[in-house]
């Protein structure tokens, strides 16, 4: 959920809640209030009524005749029945109907108290009409109840265009992250704010991001220079190796045999330099990506390149190019990228298997894909076979040797990145991997 | 003939003009682009090892200096950076050859005299050893006068041997020859095995001696006398 709409939210659910209680809490106050000041009219009447008596006892009868005080109140005034305990008040609402031809009956609040008159008791019962009062204080009560709820609603829509309008910024900055895919690329700034936590943050991102970015670059130019000065030693080593196995008659077999290692792990040491150097050109974006390349056409070179290894391990190519694909970009890195996995497909391959080559598509997602029979990605390997220096080692165990330098996938991953690509790898049912490049 | 190295690494600068020695050169060496520049200045050589890169200057700054003025002088560019505008470059600046470091002698050995040939336009240019006389433009070989059909790896191989006739070649030298660095080397040095055995079939069928000799564990060797026509 988004910040303000959160905030938006469970201020809304306060409001309510605050509006609930004030609304209980309220009722309550005017209903009491409203049997407190009915309860002081009914004592009042009461004072009125002793008063009458006291003054002319024998406007009792006339009293108990008329019975109605007014249109809202009425007396009943009955001889003692002891019912009620002598000179006390008590008061109850009841329900009731005032002459027996009236159709409901309706709410009263009911004085039941006695009085003497001549030394004799009277109940003395007084009602009074609820009703009236009642609509009078819900009409209040209503009108109250009713303008909080407006002002609830006005705040509730003012402050979504108040927290819009603050959070903006917030929104920005966090649009921009989400838009981030690779620090090195991201070569914007996050504003300034005048509210205070977003500018801390904002500058905090920035100072980050070029923290990020320098390192990031200093990696990759370290690795590129490292790779590049390896490489003039690496030489010295090789040749002096070499020169040592030139004197081959002269020399015996254990040494020749050092050296011929020695040579070995040179080559192989500078074939990693190169292919490290390679990936940290690709990634420095040190390539033009403006030429047409023909997938097709590339694919075929591979393959003549290839042929060797294909013929001697007697694989089957199945080819399947549906279609003519060009697709802007450099010609030898896409080169280099079908290389290493139509590689890997020949040297993963059994004697004897087939490696399925399709190069097809609707208008929309060009495929090129490699299928071959090989023992497939192993588990381990699931989701990192693209990353540098991963290697299977189950692959290699069974073909019982070390292979390569373990950069040829992460060199395919940086080439399909940096033209947008997508790249992935799946073991096929059965047996055998499956690589795919969407162009 | 006179070659020219210039190459900043003392000890690989050492090591080429040992190699150009043995191969019959009078050396010159320089180590940065102003001595390579004076030496150039001064005398005019048939073949010039270029290094790129240069502690003052990049290498293609002589190679425009050597092309301006000696026309006939073969350049080959010897560089660290393995890249393709670099190379194209240099070969549009009329460099001859090129070879990215670590490059094994055998294959600069055999590049100079490629080179070289071409040239200084040696139309024959056919290769007799004993009976078994190679071109080294087009894949024809033969032994004795009866041409033997032998696959383009298998060629490059005997040619490559031929080449560095008299010098043990390792087999990872020969993998890097045919296939390019490219290759996975554990995964192709198999197959060398394979094209040697098929090789030497070819060459035996066709009556010749073994000329290809097995350096246990490390390589080839093919010895012989060459007698150029």
């Amino acid at each position: 959920m988004k910040l303000n709409n959160k905030i938006l939210l469970s201020n809304l659910v306060l409001s309510v809640v605050i509006f609930v209680l004030t609304s209980i809490g309220m009722y309550y106050l005017v209903n009491d209030t409203v049997y407190d000041e009915l309860d002081n009219h009914l004592l009042q009447h009461k004072i009125d009524i002793i008063n009458q008596v006291q003054g002319d006892p024998a406007s009792l009868k006339e009293i108990r005749k008329l019975g109605g005080l007014g249109s809202y109140e009425w007396v009943e005034i009955n001889p003692y029945d002891g019912t009620v305990e002598p000179n006390t008040n008590s008061f109850a609402t009841i329900d009731t109907v005032r002459s027996p031809d009236e159709a409901s009956s309706e709410s009263y609040r009911r004085l039941a108290t006695t009085i003497s008159v001549n030394d004799q008791y009277y109940n003395l019962n007084i009602y009074e009409e609820v009703a009236a009062w009642q609509n009078i204080s819900m009409t209040i009560l209503l009108s109250v109840l009713a303008g909080l709820l407006i002002w609830i609603l006005l705040l509730y829509l003012l402050n979504q265009m108040v927290f819009d309008r603050i959070l903006t910024p917030f929104y920005d900055t966090v649009d921009t992250l989400e838009t981030i895919s690779d620090p090195t690329d991201f070569d914007e700034r996050f504003p300034d704010s005048s509210t205070d936590e977003i500018d801390v943050l904002n500058r905090a991102l920035n100072t980050m991001m070029n923290e990020i970015r320098s390192s990031f670059e200093d990696q990759k130019k370290f690795i590129q220079n490292a790779s590049h000065e390896l490489l003039t030693p690496l030489s010295i080593i090789r040749q002096k190796a070499e020169k040592i196995l030139s004197r081959s008659d002269q020399l015996d077999r254990q040494t020749l045999r050092s050296a011929n290692e020695i040579q070995e792990t040179a080559v192989r040491l500078s074939r990693l330099s190169n292919a490290l150097l390679l990936i940290s050109r690709v990634e420095n974006k040190q390539y033009e990506l403006d030429e047409q390349v023909d997938i097709a056409g590339v694919t075929e070179k591979v393959l003549e390149e290839l042929n060797d290894f294909i013929t001697l391990k007697n694989i089957s190519l199945e080819k399947e190019f549906s279609e003519e694909l060009s697709v802007q970009g450099n010609q030898e890195l896409i080169h280099s990228a079908i290389y290493n996995i139509v590689q890997n497909a020949v040297k993963f391959s059994p004697e004897g298997a087939s490696i399925t080559i399709t190069l097809n598509g609707g208008a929309e997602n060009h495929e090129f894909k490699v299928i071959d029979e090989g023992p497939g990605i192993p588990e381990a390997l699931n989701g990192s076979l693209f990353d540098r220096f991963k290697k299977g080692n189950g692959r290699s165990n069974e073909l019982g040797k070390n292979n390569g330098t373990g950069l040829g996938l992460s060199l395919v991953k940086s080439i399909c990145k940096l033209h947008g690509f997508g790249y992935r790898a799946e073991n096929k049912e059965g047996a055998g991997a499956e690589i795919t490049l969407r162009f | 003939m006179r070659a020219l190295v210039v190459e900043d690494e003392p000890l690989l600068n050492e090591e080429l003009e040992e190699q150009l020695l043995e191969e019959q050169f009078s050396v010159d060496c320089a180590e940065t682009l102003q001595e390579g520049r004076d030496l150039v200045a001064g005398d005019e050589y048939d073949l010039v090892l270029l290094d790129l890169g240069l502690p003052d200057g990049n290498g293609l700054e002589l190679l425009k200096m050597i092309k301006k003025y000696y026309d006939e002088t073969v350049v080959v560019i010897l560089t660290a950076r393995g890249e393709v505008e670099d190379k194209v470059k240099g070969l549009e600046l009329g460099s001859d050859d090129y070879l990215a470091k670590p490059f094994a002698m055998a294959e600069l050995r055999a590049r100079i005299h490629a080179v070289l040939r071409r040239r200084f336009k040696i139309s024959d240019n056919e290769i007799l050893i004993g009976k078994l006389l190679l071109n080294l433009n087009h894949m024809e070989v033969s032994y004795g006068g009866k041409p033997i059909d032998l696959t383009e790896t298998e060629y490059k191989i005997l040619r490559y041997l031929v080449l560095n006739k008299n010098k043990t070649i390792t087999r990872i030298a020969l993998a890097e020859h045919i296939w390019g660095s490219k290759i996975d080397d554990r995964f192709s040095l198999d197959f060398i095995n394979s094209h040697m055995k098929n090789l030497r079939k070819k060459l035996s069928e066709a009556g010749a001696p073994e000329l290809i000799e097995t350096v246990y564990g490390v390589g080839y060797k093919l010895e012989a006398y060459e007698t150029e026509q």
